[in-house]
């Protein structure tokens, strides 16, 4: 079953590539390119799913977990972050935020939809 | 009498029937011991809607779904108000070459009777509050009479047991045969 | 991905001038935080893109760049003129980076790990290796089992996670044993949803190794406790017994300590050797003898069975009620013993003479198959409801009579082109549609096809040439329809070879009145023809709900239960068009008081059971929602043979006797009444 999905990353090439590989998917994907621009998405719309990069200028990605939290809508959706290897501070913080689970960049497309299918069925 | 004619008359009035009384209001009632498997005292009967109104409902009997049915309605009485004599007569019947067990709802049992065959008269075929069909006989006790009842038929009949022109009786004077 | 391939090298290029730019200003301000960040920034997009659109060198080379600033925003590290340095040069280099070409890749590749290293040096910075992956066993693909006990946090869900998720996961891996443990979920009252209070013990034999087990947790490692433990060497999940063992175990001791499982496993893992040395002594033994796998026996015995059964179910619900109004010490977990394994009693026994009506589906279509190609006639045939379970005895007698209305649809029914059935304005392939399901007391199964239909003129015709009415006889369509059912009264212009073979309809009513069920057809010329089998269900014990409406208790089947709601007596009375608020949706609802001429007065407050029966909806008004409740059907007898909406009674513990309600009946019976009720 397709999901709705937003994609939140500042950079383009991100954001087509997983929105790319995703609608093959047969998946509805919006795109954000930072976290002002994804609440403001998010707000009445029903999304299923939301991936975000960490690192995006006008409100970073743990910010946008903390808020997305906060809504009523979005108590309990799940939220993949995109994350490099190294990045295990930066993970923990996302957890405490409020993240579901990640997904280690780079990444070939099956990563990216197993990532998805843990988390959203 | 001498003992040939004795005997004849003996043989003939050998066949003794035995059965079980009860009472509906002021009337008896008799049914045939052959059909009847017990007696219960009044136990809680639950109702099942969409059914004729003479169909009390049902009752556990030993694990047996049984359906009761309430005398005073097929024969044409107000519905039964529970006293302590008040109780369910299981009968065993056959309807429609069927056995069926169900149970009758009656004011009170009152005694077995052991009647021989001349003691029972035939019911009157009109005049009689009770379609004739249903009444098997009458006995006379004392000053009234107790009606032998038809059970197979009864209750094989979804109707009411009492006759149409039941108001008719009240224009009619002085009714001898209800013996009043 | 090459085709985002482009798009990088263009982000990137204006990341690396927005670089460039950010030093300058570092230059003359070496503690601006703000352009330290952006810096990283960038370091940081780089290194994320570049590996996924090829760049692996600027991968490798970004990331010990990112370490720097990284540290350099944390404060570990001062921006110095050397750093300054290396920076702007890096800007060079990964703008030859990004124009790498298969000629000078090679060069590249030097160049880059020289400049790599040059940073190491100075900075005395290490490239921190790539995580570790735990060693992974050599699988080998053997089946071993594994223990994990899994405790999610209380807010669990607070994260987005769906702790069943991870469940299923688990079971993919292979044969798993879950046993939840519920111990801690609190009463109604004080339960909060938003929270998890179930934890799990888990079994899984898997060819997949350790590391695949945990790796099903990985997201959860913060908001779970996990104990993942390999207990044994062999896959002891597919012995049923040792299976059960283990369920049990781990129901009844829920906090079992590993090591006291792996005791436990010692003793399992020597009967499962002793089982798999005589399973190889037999397996050479089966081929020379037929090894018996079922046995036979007489019906009598079987249904003498179930009865006991019956009966253990009805006074192991007396025996429940008892311990629950008086409270004897130690009779809880005897009562509760008892009701479970009356319970399992009850799904083995009856599941002996129960089985899905899938296995003779098989049948059919073969004989759809050979039939369509026969005919010349493109049908698909259709299923639904396989999986409705019926007497074994019923199902043999049912494959003649269904097999014939089959190829009757077939042969009658379908068109006899594919022309035929464009010009009707249907879909080229004709379809026949076995759907079986349970209403009540009784099982349905219904074959539909979408042919020509009846022409119930025709028929009509039929019978006054027959003499079987005449001309002005007063005859409805039903009844029109069931004159097929008699015999010598077919309409086909001849008897085909196929449906002639002295296997008429009315032979098949015949059958299935030998089943004590009934058979109906209908139709309607040009659409479709649809035959119904109804055939009463042998004795059963059906899940229920058991409700109360004023001193009447009322079970209905829990199949068709959907939710419970709550309303006020006055917003029930106020309703508009018998409507309720279903969650979201507008759905009718019966007030039962009066449908069913209950008397008395209603509570203040009432509840709906919204009830579904292929696919519509039904709202039951009751007084009280008791509980569930295991029903052994009764039958009410021949005296009410005509009250269709309560479908049998049953006695419950206290001796009383509940009716059961037909909620197929009941909606069938409101929707078409206007008299809703309430």
């Amino acid at each position: 079953m397709g999901k709705k999905i937003l994609i939140v990353d500042d950079s383009e090439s991100i954001r087509e590539v997983v929105s790319f590989t995703l609608a093959n998917a047969g998946h509805d994907v919006q795109k954000a390119v930072d976290g002002d621009d994804a609440l403001k998405q998010l707000d009445g719309t029903a999304y299923d799913l939301i991936i975000t990069d960490l690192h995006m200028p006008n409100k970073n990605g743990i910010e946008l977990i903390r808020e997305v939290r906060k809504m009523d809508t979005y108590k309990f959706i799940p939220i993949l972050f995109l994350t490099t290897e190294s990045q295990t501070e930066k993970k923990k913080e996302a957890k405490e935020a409020g993240a579901t689970g990640w997904i280690v960049k780079p990444f070939v497309p099956d990563k990216l939809l197993a990532a998805i299918n843990k988390v959203v069925r | 009498m001498d003992a040939q004619t004795q005997t004849n008359k003996k043989n003939v009035s050998d066949q003794v029937h035995t059965y079980l009384s009860f009472r509906l209001g002021k009337e008896v009632f008799a049914a045939s011991v052959n059909h009847v498997v017990n007696i219960l005292e009044l136990k809680p009967i639950t109702k099942v809607p969409h059914a004729p109104e003479y169909m009390s409902g049902v009752i556990n009997l030993r694990g047996q779904v049984l359906p009761v049915i309430d005398m005073r309605i097929k024969f044409g009485m107000t519905p039964t108000e529970p006293t302590v004599d008040t109780c369910i007569i299981v009968l065993n019947l056959e309807i429609e070459n069927e056995e069926v067990k169900l149970g009758i709802l009656v004011d009170a049992v009152s005694e077995v009777l052991e009647l021989e065959e001349n003691q029972i008269e035939p019911s009157p075929s009109i005049g009689t509050k009770y379609k004739a069909e249903f009444i098997k006989g009458m006995w006379k006790k004392d000053e009234s009479f107790i009606m032998l009842l038809n059970l197979d038929l009864i209750f094989t009949r979804d109707e009411i047991v009492v006759v149409e022109e039941k108001t008719n009786e009240a224009d009619m004077p002085q009714n001898e045969e209800t013996g009043e | 991905m090459e085709a985002f391939k482009q798009k990088f090298v263009e982000e990137a290029t204006e990341q690396i001038n927005d670089l460039e730019e950010a030093l300058l200003q570092l230059d003359k301000n070496k503690e601006d935080m703000d352009t330290i960040e952006s810096i990283f920034r960038v370091m940081h997009s780089l290194k994320g893109g570049s590996a996924m659109f090829g760049f692996e060198k600027i991968d490798k080379f970004t990331h010990i760049l990112e370490n720097i600033y990284d540290r350099i925003r944390n404060h570990e590290l001062k921006v110095t003129p050397e750093i300054l340095d290396l920076t702007f040069q890096a800007v060079d280099h990964l703008r030859k980076l990004l124009d790498e070409t298969p000629e000078n890749e090679q060069q590249l590749e030097q160049e880059n790990k020289l400049f790599i290293e040059r940073i190491e040096k100075a900075l005395n910075e290490k490239t921190t290796p790539e995580h570790a992956s735990i060693q992974d066993e050599p699988t080998e693909g053997k089946t071993k089992t594994y223990f994990v006990r899994f405790v999610p946090n209380e807010d669990i869900m607070q994260n987005g996670t769906n702790p069943l998720f991870l469940l299923e996961d688990l079971s993919q891996l292979g044969t798993s044993l879950i046993v939840p443990n519920i111990s801690k979920i609190p009463d109604f009252n004080s339960l909060d949803p938003a929270k998890t209070y179930t934890s799990w013990n888990i079994l899984l034999s898997t060819n997949a190794g350790i590391n695949a087990v945990i790796d099903v947790f990985i997201f959860v490692d913060d908001e779970a406790k996990i104990e993942t433990h390999k207990i044994s060497d062999y896959n002891l999940l597919q012995d049923k017994a040792i299976k059960n063992i283990l369920k049990d175990t781990l129901q009844q001791k829920p906090h079992i300590k590993p090591s006291e499982i792996h005791d436990l496993i010692i003793d399992l893992e020597n009967i499962y050797q002793e089982k798999e040395e005589k399973q190889v002594k037999d397996e050479s033994r089966k081929k020379v003898e037929h090894s018996i796998s079922s046995i036979r026996v007489s019906s009598d015995k079987l249904d003498n069975l179930i009865n006991w059964v019956s009966e253990l179910v009805t006074i192991q619900a007396q025996l429940s009620l008892f311990n629950k109004e008086n409270n004897y010490p130690g009779l809880d977990p005897i009562a509760e013993e008892i009701e479970k394994i009356s319970r399992r009693l009850r799904d083995d026994v009856f599941s002996i003479r129960l089985i899905p009506i899938a296995n003779m589906v098989t049948r059919f279509q073969r004989l759809v198959r050979e039939l369509s190609n026969e005919l010349g006639k493109e049908v698909d045939f259709i299923t639904k409801g396989t999986e409705t379970e019926l007497d074994k005895n019923i199902i043999e007698m049912l494959i003649d009579p269904v097999m014939h209305i089959i190829r009757n649809s077939l042969d009658h029914g379908i068109e006899d082109s594919a022309q035929a059935r464009i010009d009707a304005g249907k879909a080229q392939k004709g379809s026949i549609t076995l759907n079986a399901f349970y209403s009540g007391t009784y099982v349905y199964i219904q074959i539909i096809d979408d042919g020509k239909g009846l022409d119930h003129e025709k028929l009509r015709q039929k019978a006054i040439e027959k003499e079987i009415i005449t001309e002005d006889t007063q005859i409805t369509e039903k009844e029109i329809f069931d004159l097929v059912f008699t015999s010598g009264f077919s309409t086909a212009k001849e008897v085909t070879n196929l449906s002639g073979r002295g296997v008429g309809m009315d032979v098949v009513k015949q059958k299935i009145s030998e089943l004590r069920g009934e058979v109906e057809l209908t139709s309607k010329k040009g659409k479709g023809t649809t035959v119904t089998i109804k055939l009463p269900l042998t004795l059963s014990i059906i899940d229920g709900l058991l409700v109360r409406i004023a001193k009447t208790k009322f079970v209905i089947p829990l199949a068709a239960v959907q939710k419970i709601y709550e309303f006020t007596h006055k917003e029930i009375e106020e309703s508009i068009n018998n409507l309720f608020l279903a969650d979201d949706k507008r759905v009718p609802f019966i007030y039962l008081r009066d449908a069913l001429n209950i008397e008395g007065t209603p509570p203040e407050i009432e509840r709906i059971v919204n009830v579904e029966f292929q696919e519509t909806f039904m709202g039951l008004t009751v007084d009280e929602i008791i509980g569930e409740y295991q029903a052994v059907l009764k039958p009410l007898g021949r005296m009410y043979k005509d009250v269709d909406i309560v479908s049998g009674a049953t006695i419950l513990g206290d001796g009383t006797v509940a009716l059961v309600l037909d909620p197929n009946r009941l909606i069938n019976e409101y929707t078409n009444k206007e008299n809703i009720g309430g």
